[in-house]
């Protein structure tokens, strides 16, 4: 089991919340328990053992999005709240204390390789060896299942052969949710997938995804024999290879909403906007906060699924820092469905491109 | 397993039926999700950023538990959930973001965190008469980025601005960084909005000035949640700066930089910023200019005209007293770390105590108070490190902000005690005031006697006459003793 940093953990728990005002899970619920420093100071007395698992306390140390809109702040380099927490949680398990609001997803994601229930949609039959494989993803196949429709054209368009495999959630949800054991097992299962399938590069649109492959895999000893690739850089790439050749669309002014995951971890706030002002005819309008000092749509750590009203508050703050007549572009299944619910249109970069490729 | 959790300063908790009642009426006024007694929210309610509850955090322990929080969302609610508490008799403490640095929320006798994270609205923006109406809760950098996207500056800037909210700054009198151009909160603040215990809501006008008898609204500031709640105020703000000028000096001596930035304010100039600092906390702050010199740092920010003809005084007075001319990039360097305080996290998990003690001088002792103060700290058996700088500076004077380290070994509450009380009777013997803005709060309420004179007999009145069954932060402001803490 990862360990919780003592020390990292310390130096926050010491903190006067000199980020709070970048934590949107505390602008939003006003509870002291769900700052950044407050939740440190409970997992903290949790560690030295003061204080005993239960549900009250777990909910509390849960309310992080792992949006790392702390982190924009922070003096400590080295400090992963997100990720503190989460491992702080992973011993909850141990203690038999689940949360009710995330149990009956967990028991979803056991029974179907998803949390969301048994897959549907069909995609193109497999190309069973080729050298890129499209990793899906539960929440687009789920949400917005049009998104993997959409980059498979793409693909098309631009030549690639490319193969699906019949994955299992990558397991982040159930990391999230407290239990480790079980990311392990769909980790387990889809790194045996991906070393079958033949494939050399593994392309993803969801961050989240991303991010347990790239970060987590590696901890969880399941490291995937493959190149990983953002779904944004490699489009990007496809486009300056002269592959994907671009027309106007109809849309006339976007605004591009940057993914935590892709601006803070992955650095990619460039690589979306260059593709944005590849399509012709397209007047781009930043929201207040972009790039780098992003702020989250609600949808990180699955809170659509076990803290929706949270989720659906934190959408609308975000939603407020958009210029009024844009269509909403992310890159990011979760932003997508955060930010759709005001009824403004929104589309996946995959989406827009596929409308705009010639 | 079970908790172990030493509430130390626990003095009393009102009856639990008491608050069972409160709960259910309470939930009537503001819905049930708004009341709270999980133990999570109780947890991250009964401490601030007062270094006696750091020691206390490594331990494990926390200073004392209130027994409910509760979120109102309006000044109507706020009226209603106090006039109960004030019927029941039990203890309101106003919560804002918990960054005061003197206990000054602890709930020492248990009762009601009334949280008003959720009064976080800007009620109006005049534009005509360059005013905000803004409700207490709101986080003091939210206020100004929004104040920033329609153009404007709240010209309000903490230390503690991500981490403290609109209504910590009026009830415990804060002065932001850039106060000798904007004002401290009082200068900045039009009018309030509060609420007594018995749940009188009531608001000063909203005019510059007025001779009305005194400005009952302006009793609230530096009230520190004793008297009542503040629910929203309506503040002076500027349009942005059209232009920022930056400049920094070191000089051999402090006297002679206390006495340059003496002439500069007497002469009529108000930069933002000037901030003086000792040679220690200049080769700390500032490792490029070394630890011989003491540094002036610079900042004149406004109307484009009037910044190039402050700064042209200011330079003649600096160069006058045989300052070097360091450039701006020390400014620079300034800005970008003003609000990164981590060595106090890491200090602390390396054993050692450390506290910023503010104080006000006025130019005659402004040396003196220093050397007293640095003097009497390093005296207490322990200390490593007493170094100082001005933060502020008046025509009359300046905050004198002292900032001390120690390696206490195990008693390190006793040490604290120590420091403090070496500090404040150095303080006083100098004839400086004890605070000049972090307020009071639970610890320097002991000297608050030796401060006030019969002036606290008269305030401790007001209380009495304000808040009669003493709900309101009890034990804090010096107002009545504090048991367990005094002992
Ligand atoms: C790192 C750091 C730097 C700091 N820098 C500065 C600085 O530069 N200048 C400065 O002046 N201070 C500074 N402070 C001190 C502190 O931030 C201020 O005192 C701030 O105004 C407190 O605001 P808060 O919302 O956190 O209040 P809290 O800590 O929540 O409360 C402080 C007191 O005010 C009362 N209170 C809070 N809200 C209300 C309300 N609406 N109505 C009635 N009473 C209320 C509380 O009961 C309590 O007694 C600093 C603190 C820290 C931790
Ligand atoms: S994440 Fe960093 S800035 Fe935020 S409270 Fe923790 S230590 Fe402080
Ligand atoms: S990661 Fe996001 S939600 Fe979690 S503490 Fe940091 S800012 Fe808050």
């Amino acid at each position: 089991m990862a360990e919780v940093n003592k020390e990292q953990l310390l130096n926050c728990a010491l903190c006067p919340n000199m980020c709070r005002c970048e934590c949107p899970v505390v602008q939003v619920l006003g509870r002291e328990a769900t700052a950044p420093a407050g939740k440190a100071r409970l997992a903290l007395m949790l560690e030295q053992g003061h204080l005993a698992w239960n549900e009250e306390i777990l909910e509390a140390v849960s309310n992080c999005l792992g949006c790392r809109g702390c982190a924009t702040l922070c003096p400590f380099p080295e400090l992963n709240l997100g990720d503190e927490l989460l491992n702080t949680r992973l011993k909850s398990k141990e203690a038999g204390i689940g949360l009710p609001a995330c149990n009956p997803y967990l028991g979803t994601l056991k029974k179907f390789g998803s949390p969301y229930g048994q897959k549907t949609g069909t995609w193109p039959a497999a190309n069973k060896g080729a050298e890129v494989l499209l990793f899906a993803g539960c929440t687009s196949t789920a949400n917005n299942p049009a998104s993997i429709g959409a980059a498979c054209h793409l693909l098309d368009k631009a030549g690639v052969t490319f193969q699906l495999i019949d994955e299992d959630c990558c397991g982040y949800p159930a990391a999230v949710w407290g239990d480790e054991d079980l990311a392990r097992q769909l980790a387990a299962e889809n790194k045996r997938k991906m070393t079958e399938s033949g494939a050399s590069l593994l392309v993803t649109n969801c961050p989240e995804c991303w991010l347990t492959f790239t970060e987590h895999y590696p901890e969880w000893n399941q490291e995937i024999p493959i190149q990983i690739i953002d779904g944004p850089s490699y489009y990007l790439q496809l486009i300056r290879e002269g592959r994907l050749e671009l027309k106007e669309n109809e849309l006339t002014a976007v605004s591009y909403h940057d993914p935590c995951i892709w601006a803070r971890v992955a650095k990619k706030v460039t690589e979306p906007r260059e593709i944005l002002r590849a399509i012709p005819g397209l007047n781009i309008e930043e929201p207040y906060s972009s790039g780098e000092a992003t702020r989250c749509c609600g949808g990180g750590s699955m809170f659509q699924l076990s803290f929706p009203q949270t989720a659906a508050a934190v959408a609308r703050r975000r939603l407020a820092e958009f210029p009024k007549d844009t269509a909403i572009v992310t890159a990011c299944p979760f932003c997508r469905e955060g930010l759709l619910q005001e009824g403004r249109p929104v589309l996946e970069l995959v989406e827009l491109l596929a409308i705009s490729v010639k | 397993m079970s908790d172990s959790i030493d509430t130390i300063l626990q003095e009393s908790y009102p009856d639990q039926v008491l608050i069972d009642d409160y709960a259910r009426e309470a939930a009537k006024i503001v819905g049930s999700e708004n009341v709270s007694i999980n133990q999570a929210d109780l947890l991250s309610t009964c401490r601030d950023y007062w270094p006696v509850n750091s020691i206390w955090m490594l331990e494990g322990a926390v200073p004392a538990l209130p027994q409910l929080v509760t979120w109102p969302r309006s000044t109507a609610e706020v009226s209603k959930l106090l006039a109960l508490a004030n019927d029941k008799k039990i203890p309101v403490i106003p919560y804002g973001e918990g960054s005061g640095t003197l206990g000054g929320v602890i709930p020492l006798r248990g009762g009601i965190m009334l949280d008003l994270k959720k009064m976080n609205r800007i009620r109006s923006l005049d534009e005509e008469n360059l005013m905000a109406t803004v409700e207490s809760g709101l986080n003091g950098a939210l206020y100004e980025e929004q104040l920033n996207r329609a153009g404007y500056t709240g010209g309000h800037f903490p230390q503690s601005l991500r981490c403290s909210s609109v209504g910590g700054w009026l009830a415990c009198r804060a002065a932001g960084q850039f106060s000798t151009r904007y004002g401290k909160i009082e200068d900045i603040t039009v009018s309030l909005e509060a609420v007594l215990p018995n749940g009188t809501i009531f608001s000063g006008r909203s005019v510059p000035r007025t001779a009305t008898g005194p400005r009952i609204d302006h009793l609230f500031l530096g009230s520190e949640g004793t008297l009542g709640v503040i629910t929203s105020a309506t503040l002076r703000i500027w349009p942005l700066p059209e232009k920022r000028y930056l400049a920094s000096y070191t000089f051999e001596r402090l006297e002679d930089a206390l006495e340059t930035i003496r002439l500069f304010m007497q002469a009529g100039t108000r930069p933002a910023v000037v901030r003086l600092y000792d040679a220690q906390e200049t080769g700390n702050h500032f490792p490029e200019l070394g630890n011989k010199r003491c540094v002036l740092i610079l900042l004149i920010e406004g109307n484009t005209e009037i910044v190039e003809a402050e700064a042209a005084v200011i330079k003649k007075y600096v160069l006058a007293r045989k300052a070097t001319d360091t450039g701006p990039e020390h400014v620079e360097n300034w800005l970008e770390k003003r609000f990164n305080i981590s060595v106090a996290s890491v200090l602390f998990q390396k054993g050692a105590v450390l506290d910023t003690i503010e104080v006000c001088t006025n130019w005659h002792n402004a040396h003196s108070t220093y050397l007293a103060m640095q003097k009497a700290l390093l005296a207490v058996e322990g200390t490593l490190l007493a170094s100082g700088h001005y933060s502020h500076v008046y025509p009359e004077g300046a905050a004198l902000y002292m900032t001390t380290v120690g390696f206490p070994g195990d008693d390190k509450v006793n040490f604290y005690k120590n420091i403090w009380q070496a500090a404040m009777e150095a303080c006083l013997a100098e004839g400086a005031a004890i605070s000049h803005h972090h307020g009071i709060g639970l610890h320097r309420g002991l000297w608050m006697a030796d401060e006030h004179g019969t002036g606290l007999l008269v305030l401790r009145r007001i209380k009495k006459a304000l808040d009669p069954h003493g709900i309101m932060n009890p034990g804090k402001l010096g107002l009545e003793e504090a048991r367990k803490w005094q002992k």
